[in-house]
């Protein structure tokens, strides 16, 4: 490793408040050439806001911000942001699902223009997604919105790595592995070690603290809006990274409970469309089982033949969702976040006609306790809170409404360490109330909470593991065709 | 450049174009009315007649067809496409009650030029190459005061009821009524209410200005307000003066009461719905060659003492007086215009 | 290969013309001679204003507003055209100018305010309504000689609504599905945040798209006068539901920057044919609307079909 030299992008005293929350204190922060950053902490820790004032997206109440070498403050934003070589992949996909990938690929380049301007985008486009993803197998004229979401994390990943006139300088990757199976996400994270090898600077905001301690070479922990620690990744270790975030590592308490199999019949029974043997899926009371594999191997549409009731699932009881894709199919962005949370159960704040908005409002307010939504007010529009914390605001409205099944699909996506052990003890606690979940994830830690794991591949059960016997390598091992 | 013009336009032209010969055969014409609207009394009675008349033609053989259209909305360039779709579908002529005195030109146009004939009436269009069938309003203020010279030879005090402030058909039946106090010289405008054409505004407008004003000999109205005049002079307990009806039911019903009872004489005057089957007659004679001019005056419809009975039987409770016109009353109205 | 090239996503995008190509051929059934240089000529005459209001809302649409104003406005156009633009061109054109430069305005306002545009331009509807009847308070006025020259422009063997049609779609979609700074404004529609993050002003976005509504609300309601010769302050109030049925029916969406030029100028064709063979089909007239409504829905529940078959292949 090179030594750093030169800075790509400096910081300095940076503050920023929403109303009466100050969402960053004051943070320095300064990013040399050649280097990847990785930056972690809670959700709301500040991370997304520090990274949208360096993208230029949000405008500091103070500090100063200098792109490499040249200060720019006061006269930073979007565009002059994007013209020194900032670019970020955000949290939230910032693509433009009606449009191809070649044509979003022209949105952040200007200068592609003029006669043939299509065969450039659709050329620099591929050829950065061959770069970073290779095999990817992307058509640059398909439409974004046709795309599964992490394809569309992929397009949006090559795109900022992408360089017409202006330089990559500065790379922002907001949870880029989010939504990519173990596969890809791996290709982005060899990809970032050869592009700051390269002379490039990068900032890597992620959940995954394996991700981070093995592809940054220093490592800013953020709490409270401040920088609480900053070395180089070396000297910390996933249980110094917790420690400094503030949250307390907490050490799988789960004994090897008894199967619930033994007694009782199945409350779900699914099989998927393209499964062709006798294996299916089965779930009892009582029981957490997980869907495992790589991303867009068929979980998803199980999950939602479970949820829908069609395509020959045999389920017994209601189901309630969480779903993955916030965004789209989870938070009504206009709703209060009360209101967003007690949706599933409206029934039980009927009299009359008519609803009864206070005990909706303590429904909320005793779910937010509960499930540790950070905001002073639940009639606050949900989208004020931060990523992790609308996601825990789904939670509460599928575990706080009546229903016996809950279908979660990769719930956990951004979200942070301390909130997913919080998810975690109260999914075990509701199942132990003889709640049944079935839950996609991709993340292996998470499969450690299932009684059962089933792995997809290619559209069908490829393996049907009890937790007894269940291993990463198994599951890895299922995950991939035995010839591949 | 070759253009394919359907053969039966090219017939109607050149029946059009031969038009000095005297008779052509109708028989094979087919006639349509394009109208705008259909939501009160006055149309539905205006397109039943059209029914009637035209469907015994048919019969007759004196035309082959003769459809009637509405638009839905009442909407000028609704109207414009369903005149372009009624030339398509090859009529000879289209007969209109249009939504808008301009605005469907364009579409007239068109239809003169694939020459189909056009005749418009109540709702008129200006193109010129279209026959109007338009009503007097005018003359139709002048009738009343000149049939009150007649029945008062010593003339006297009247007051008059107007319809709806503003509305141009208000302004000219009003100035018809002026012009017939001028020419005769025998009377004297004393009151002017505005009955808006319905009975219990006028009812109330009288009833206010009645105890301002001296005797009365006699009401000019505008239509639809008689009766509710006639009620207010009751209820004031004065004297009964000749109040001018306009044709409606219940104007009819109270003249025959009073009539019976105590030999009430008046007349009633308006326009008559079945209107539309004279615009019918009209185009059909244009098809059968004769020489039309191009602006034509509808006669009033107008009830006697004599014929009060015979109309009020006609006339539908809540409806107007009608009359469904003929070949020779057509033929009476062209003559009169000069053709 | 066929069974590439019948994807349901090119079936969905073809939905409109099959609509069309159905519709043609019933008309001309029940009235062969509607196939005719002087029979489609009549046929498809008024389909070019309600195409061009077609095209002015789908720019709305484009960036997820809707414009309830478009009937009222091109009344207003058509009443200016046959007035002042006749009698002082000059004073006319720069008064139309001043309409695209207002339309801007409420684009403006609307994003800066963050108003909603169903509330604003239906407010803006009644302007436009009022300012129609100062200009021209009784039905009147005549169509500038050039604009009925053109409207009634008979070319060698193709109709000129054809031929406007196509040149209409041809260069909506040039600009704003092949150009590069198009695919921009579509992208504001897809994702605004997004074009925000790369440096583009949505301010000036949305004023350049409802700028451009305007220009196509102008030329509406000059075609219109060119067609009717005279004007009337209410003379295209139904274009703004036409228009609105017009651009899904062609494949747009409401939302999502979804939408597709050439689809917009098929739907306005495809919805004025519906009221021909209605009457053509001697269907009283009033079933017509609700027959009108019955088709739209055809079409949108086959959209909704092809888009299932899509999502399960």
């Amino acid at each position: 490793m090179a030594v750093p030299s030169g800075s790509a992008a400096e910081l300095d005293g940076v503050d920023k408040s929403f109303g009466a929350v100050r969402a960053l204190a004051g943070v320095s922060l300064a990013l040399h050439n050649g280097e990847c950053l990785g930056l972690v902490g809670h959700n709301g820790a500040g991370k997304s806001t520090l990274m949208n004032v360096l993208a230029g997206v949000l405008v500091p109440d103070a500090g100063r911000i200098a792109v490499g070498g040249t200060d720019l403050t006061g006269r930073f934003d979007a565009a002059a942001a994007h013209q020194a070589g900032v670019r970020c992949v955000f949290q939230e996909l910032s693509l433009c699902p009606n449009l191809t990938v070649a044509e979003n690929a022209r949105i952040i380049h200007p200068a592609i223009r003029g006669i043939g301007w299509r065969r450039q985008a659709r050329d620099l486009i591929e050829g950065q997604l061959d770069k970073v993803f290779p095999g990817h197998g992307i058509d640059p004229d398909t439409l974004v919105g046709d795309l599964s979401i992490a394809r569309r994390q992929m397009v949006e990943i090559a795109r900022a790595f992408s360089v017409t006139e202006s330089p990559a300088r500065v790379v922002i990757l907001d949870e880029p592995t989010s939504s990519l199976d173990t596969v890809v996400a791996g290709q982005l994270l060899d990809f970032v070690r050869r592009y700051v090898s390269d002379g490039g600077a990068c900032v890597l905001i992620s959940h995954l603290l394996g991700e981070v301690l093995s592809a940054a070479d220093r490592i800013a922990v953020m709490r409270d809006g401040g920088v609480v620690a900053l070395d180089r990744a070396s000297a910390f270790d996933r249980g110094s990274l917790v420690a400094a975030m503030g949250s307390v590592a907490e050490e799988r308490g789960i004994e090897a409970a008894a199967s619930k199999r033994a007694s009782g019949a199945p409350v779900v029974r699914a099989k998927p469309k393209a499964q062709s043997d006798a294996v299916e899926l089965i779930a009892h009371r009582g029981e957490v089982v997980g869907l495992a594999g790589l991303s867009g191997h068929g979980q998803t549409d199980l999950i939602v033949q479970v949820f829908e009731g069609s395509g020959g699932a045999e389920v017994s009881g209601a189901v309630a969702l969480v779903a993955g894709d916030r965004q789209s199919d989870g938070v009504f962005p206009l709703w209060s976040i009360a209101e967003n949370i007690s949706i599933g159960s409206l029934r039980r704040f009927l009299s009359g006609l008519l609803l009864d908005r206070g005990g909706e409002r303590t429904f909320a307010e005793d779910w937010r306790q509960k499930i540790g939504i950070r905001t002073p007010d639940v009639s606050a529009p949900i989208l004020s809170l931060s990523g992790g914390n609308q996601q825990k605001a789904l939670f509460a409205r599928a575990l706080g409404s009546a229903a016996e099944i809950v279908v979660m699909d990769d719930p956990m996506r951004g979200v942070d360490i301390g909130t997913k052990q919080e998810v975690y003890a109260m999914i075990r606690d509701e199942a132990a109330k003889g709640r049944t979940f079935l839950w996609y994830t991709t993340e292996m830690d998470e499969l450690r909470n299932c009684d059962h794991v089933y792995v997809f591949r290619d559209g069908v059960i490829a393996a049907d593991l009890a937790r007894g016997e269940m291993t990463e390598e198994k599951v890895l091992h299922s995950s991939f065709r035995a010839d591949a | 450049m070759m253009r394919r013009i359907p053969t039966a336009l090219i017939v109607a032209a050149l029946a059009l174009g031969a038009s000095n010969q005297a008779i052509a055969d109708t028989s094979g014409k087919r006639i349509a009315l394009s109208n705008n609207y259909a939501g009160n009394s006055w149309r539905q009675a205006m397109l039943r007649s059209w029914d009637k008349v035209t469907s015994q033609a048919v019969e007759k053989g004196v035309v082959s067809a003769a459809d009637a259209f509405t638009t839905a909305e009442n909407q000028v360039t609704e109207q414009a496409a369903q005149i372009q779709n009624l030339i398509l579908q090859g009529y000879d002529a289209i007969v209109i009650n249009a939504a808008s005195p301009e605005g469907l030109n364009g579409a007239v146009k068109e239809a003169c030029d694939a020459g189909v004939t056009v005749v418009s009436f109540d709702g008129v269009v200006t193109e010129p190459c279209a026959w109007r069938i338009a009503v007097d309003f005018k003359q139709m203020g002048k009738d009343e005061v000149l049939y009150l010279a007649d029945r008062l030879p010593d003339g006297g005090n009247l007051l008059e009821i107007r319809g709806l402030a503003g509305v141009f058909v208000d302004d000219e039946i009003s100035a018809g009524i002026h012009d017939g106090v001028a020419e005769t010289g025998k009377f004297k405008i004393v009151g002017s209410v505005h009955g808006n054409w319905a009975q219990d505004v006028a009812q109330k407008a009288v009833a206010g200005i009645l105890p301002s004003l001296p005797e009365i000999a006699a009401v000019v109205t505008q239509g639809g307000d008689g009766y509710g005049a006639a009620q207010a002079f009751k209820a004031a307990g004065r004297p009964t003066p000749v109040i001018v009806m306009g044709n409606r039911h219940d104007e009819l019903t109270w003249w025959k009461e009073q009539k019976d009872a105590n030999n009430y004489e008046t007349m009633s005057v308006s326009i008559a719905p079945g209107v539309s089957t004279l615009a019918f007659w009209v185009a059909q004679q244009v098809l059968d060659g004769q020489s039309v001019p191009k602006d034509l005056v509808v006669p009033f419809l107008r009830i006697d003492q004599d014929n009060l009975e015979e109309n009020l039987a006609t006339t539908e409770a809540g409806g107007v007086a009608n009359v469904e016109y003929s070949l020779e009353d057509a033929k009476a109205v062209i003559s009169a215009a000069g053709g | 290969m066929i069974a590439r090239v019948l994807t349901p996503r090119a079936i969905r995008s073809a939905l409109p013309v099959i609509a069309l190509a159905v519709i043609l051929v019933a008309i001309f059934w029940l009235q062969p001679r509607t196939m005719s240089y002087f029979g489609l000529n009549l046929l498809l005459n008024l389909a070019i204003p309600i195409a061009l209001a077609t095209i002015a809302q789908m720019f709305i649409l484009c960036v997820n507003d809707l414009d309830l104003s478009i009937g009222a406005f091109v009344s207003l156009v058509a009443c200016i055209t046959a007035t002042w633009l006749h009698d002082s061109p000059l004073l006319g054109t720069l008064a139309l100018a001043g309409l695209v430069l207002v339309y801007a305005g409420v684009g403006a306002l609307i994003h800066l305010r963050n108003l909603p545009s169903i509330v604003v331009t239906l407010g803006m509807s009644f302007v436009w309504l009022g300012l129609a009847v100062l200009v021209l308070p009784t039905p009147g006025g005549k169509a500038p000689e050039w604009i009925r020259a053109l409207m009634t422009l008979k070319p060698a063997y193709v109709p000129f609504p054809i031929i406007a049609s196509v040149l209409i779609a041809g260069v909506v979609h040039f600009a704003l599905m092949r150009s590069a700074y198009g695919t921009v404004l579509r992208g504001a529609g897809g994702n605004p945040k997004s074009l925000e993050r790369a440096g583009w002003s949505m301010l000036k976005i949305k004023m350049t798209m409802f700028a451009l509504a305007g220009f196509f609300g102008v030329l509406s309601g000059m075609a219109l006068v060119g067609l009717t010769t005279s004007a009337d302050a209410n003379i295209a109030l139904r274009y703004t539901l036409l228009s609105i049925a017009g651009v899904i029916l062609g494949g747009g969406e409401f939302v999502g920057g979804r939408i597709s030029p050439v689809g917009a100028v098929v739907g306005a064709i495809v919805l004025t044919l519906a009221g021909s063979f209605l009457s053509f089909l001697r269907l009283n007239p009033d079933w017509q609307i609700g027959a009108q409504g019955a088709i739209l829905i055809i079409v949108l529940a086959l959209r909704v079909l092809i888009s299932r078959a899509e999502a399960r292949p």
